[in-house]
């Protein structure tokens, strides 16, 4: 089929919504789309069918609510804000603020954050608020404590910067130990995968060429109505990656589609059912509509690697069908995978969309503007070149062969003034460390030859790493230096906790 | 399979327990009950699996009684836990998976009590007794 085939009109959103107000729009899920077009082809389908709804459910950080509070008497210009101890944004006027799913609660930490006061809210809890201020002369007020109920604000407004990615990569960990992150738990030696985003449910996968999407259209938000305010921060639809800026009346809305949500060791965050209807206007659209989960594909990206998102390892590419098969292949090995978005309350989402259009409650809109269909995301660009490891190391290592007898290697520590003597074969090979405190209880012991005392297995650094993963690198094994090595082992360094400190101290501020 | 039912004041004076007993036929023990005009907590064991379980527990579910899985290994909140999966690729066992309609399916025979769901569950609707 030609382009021009493919962008012939079938149908105008005018005309759905005339049908939608006598009841006679054709509305189906995604699912549902997906099941007729394979019964009865693309060219029935689209010729039936008046809108197919959207929806997806999972953690959008990038999503929060601006507040309006109210003015007390006497009145306070709060200059810092918190709700249930969670910190609101307080660069606005008097008594707005904007509170983030991602800040944390001061007192609870990864427990608690903006996400969870969003819930609590919505949830017809109360809510602590805590103001602080300088006072001025039409502010006097200084303090402010008092509880307060989604129903005594002026203004809840759901305004979620980036939501709704298109796709998302894929993540694994080829590291030796279990990572915590906002992909949830990650197992060791690629131990499982987890992914995010509902596939052939999602709204964005299903209008791929932003044709009926744009700014302004009305959508499913948190279980009310909500708009598209335009594209989303980091959008880039070019290599699957459109993103949504979204807005909706949070009194409306539902703790339900609104969930506050926390990932262990990495922070709190918010679940954000959105869903889009998708009005079938002609036939690159219907096809688009009825892509399912073997159509869509992800890259699986390793963790283990603490580098920029796009610069992590691509292990391989897979679809979502085969993600949400529940396992997937690396490396020959069937390795288990898992959604960190609800595929549940995203089929729910689609139905309740659909219900809303089927009994008349909710019309579409055409966009009043696209969306760019190209947008490049630049990475941070940084004034210096990154402290990497061979920056701070010293070269001048001091080692010991295995066969060394141990109070002649005490004797080096001493004279030399180090902690931490990497063990290494006549090549330079590391094969082991032993540090002062060793010596000391190998002595104490009775100990005599450095084989016997050594730690075989040793936590390393690479020259080209940067000091900012070693230090974590560290402070995780609770240890206070490594040995630098090369690709064969060899070791060029030693970079300690000492060595760090020292350059810090001395690094120019400006 | 044990299960805990928490009445609100909304339904604490329905005859919920009796009416699930005669709709399913499963004859339901209760283990401990705790009842007022506010609040109903009751610990039942149900000795019924898979489907049959699955259709007290909706039952339950459907009259407005909160229902949590009460496990020797593990607890899941049904209220809080939004199936997203989040619990089911670190289990090292394969306890937790997901049933054909995507909701949260717990083999307790598998379970061995490790807690590394419930770090990873983003809700906290998982938890050791």
């Amino acid at each position: 089929m030609g382009g021009k085939e493919q962008s012939r009109r079938i149908r105008s959103v005018k005309e759905i919504n005339e049908k939608i107000k006598r009841g006679d729009a054709v509305v189906l899920t995604a699912e549902e789309m997906i099941d007729l077009v394979e019964s009865s082809g693309l060219e029935v389908a689209a010729k039936e069918v008046d809108v197919v709804t959207t929806g997806t459910f999972g953690a959008m950080c990038s999503s929060g609510a601006f507040l309006n509070f109210g003015h007390a008497n006497p009145p306070i210009k709060m200059v810092r804000c918190w709700l249930n101890d969670v910190p609101v944004y307080k660069g606005l006027a008097a008594v707005d603020g904007y509170l983030g799913a991602a800040a944390m609660s001061e007192t609870r930490g990864f427990e608690y954050g903006g996400g969870h006061v969003i819930e609590d809210l919505l949830s017809g809890k109360e809510v602590e608020l805590r103001g602080e201020s300088y006072g001025t002369d039409c502010y006097p007020r200084r303090h402010v404590e008092t509880t307060i109920t989604l129903d005594d604000l002026n203004q809840a407004v759901l305004v979620n910067p980036r939501n709704c990615y298109q796709t998302y990569d894929a993540a694994t960990n080829s590291s030796d130990r279990v990572l915590y992150t906002y992909m949830g738990t990650l197992l060791p030696n690629y131990g499982n995968v987890t992914f995010s985003g509902a596939g052939q449910l999602n709204p964005l996968c299903k209008d791929r060429y932003y044709e009926t999407i744009g700014v302004g259209t009305r959508i499913f938000l948190g279980g009310g109505v909500g708009y598209i305010i335009g594209e989303g921060t980091q959008h880039s639809p070019q290599g699957g990656f459109g993103t949504l800026m979204v807005k909706g009346d949070m009194k409306q809305m539902s703790s339900r589609y609104l969930r506050g949500a926390s990932f262990y060791n990495y922070g709190t965050t918010l679940y954000v059912g959105i869903g889009i209807p998708i009005p079938i206007i002609n036939m690159r659209v219907a096809e688009t509509a009825s892509l399912r989960d073997e159509d869509i594909y992800v890259k699986i990206r390793d963790y283990g690697a603490p580098l920029r998102p796009d610069l992590r390892p691509v292990v391989r590419k897979v679809s979502y069908a085969e993600l949400r098969s529940g396992k997937v292949t690396i490396n020959g090995r069937d390795v288990p995978s898992s959604p960190l978005s609800s595929y549940k309350m995203a089929l729910e989402i689609a139905e309740v969309l659909k219900k809303w259009i089927l009994e008349g409650e909710f019309f579409l809109t055409e966009p009043v503007e696209p969306l760019p269909k190209y947008r490049e995301v630049k990475p941070m660009k940084l004034r210096r070149r990154e402290l990497t490891v061979q920056d701070v190391m010293r070269r001048d290592v001091v080692t010991a062969s295995p066969e060394d007898d141990i109070k002649t290697v005490a004797k080096k520590l001493v004279e030399r003034g180090v902690d931490h003597l990497p063990v290494v074969d006549k090549d330079s090979r590391l094969l082991g460390i032993v540090t002062s405190w060793d010596l000391a209880k190998a002595i104490a012991q009775g100990s005599e030859r450095l084989e016997e005392i050594m730690t075989r297995r040793v936590i390393t650094a690479y020259g080209d790493e940067s000091v900012d993963v070693v230090v974590r690198r560290m402070a995780q094994h609770n240890i206070s230096g490594v040995p630098v090595v090369d690709r064969f082992k060899r070791v060029v360094g030693i970079l300690t906790t000492d060595d760090v400190s020292r350059r810090l101290v001395g690094r120019p501020t400006g | 399979m044990r299960l805990r039912l928490i009445y609100s004041p909304k339904v604490v004076e329905k005859p919920i327990l009796a009416t699930v007993i005669l709709k399913t036929g499963v004859p339901l023990n209760i283990l401990e009950a705790k009842v007022n005009a506010q609040r109903g907590e009751l610990v039942v064991s149900i000795p019924a699996k898979g489907e049959k379980l699955q259709r007290v527990i909706s039952l339950f579910q459907d009259s407005g009684v909160e229902v949590q899985l009460l496990t020797e290994t593990l607890q899941i909140d049904l209220e809080k836990c939004i199936s997203c999966g989040a619990c089911i690729s670190p289990c090292p066992t394969g306890a937790l998976r997901f049933r054909p309609d995507w909701t949260i399916d717990f083999v307790e025979e598998k379970c061995v009590t490790c807690k590394v769901c419930v770090k990873a569950c983003p809700v906290k609707a998982i938890s050791i007794p």
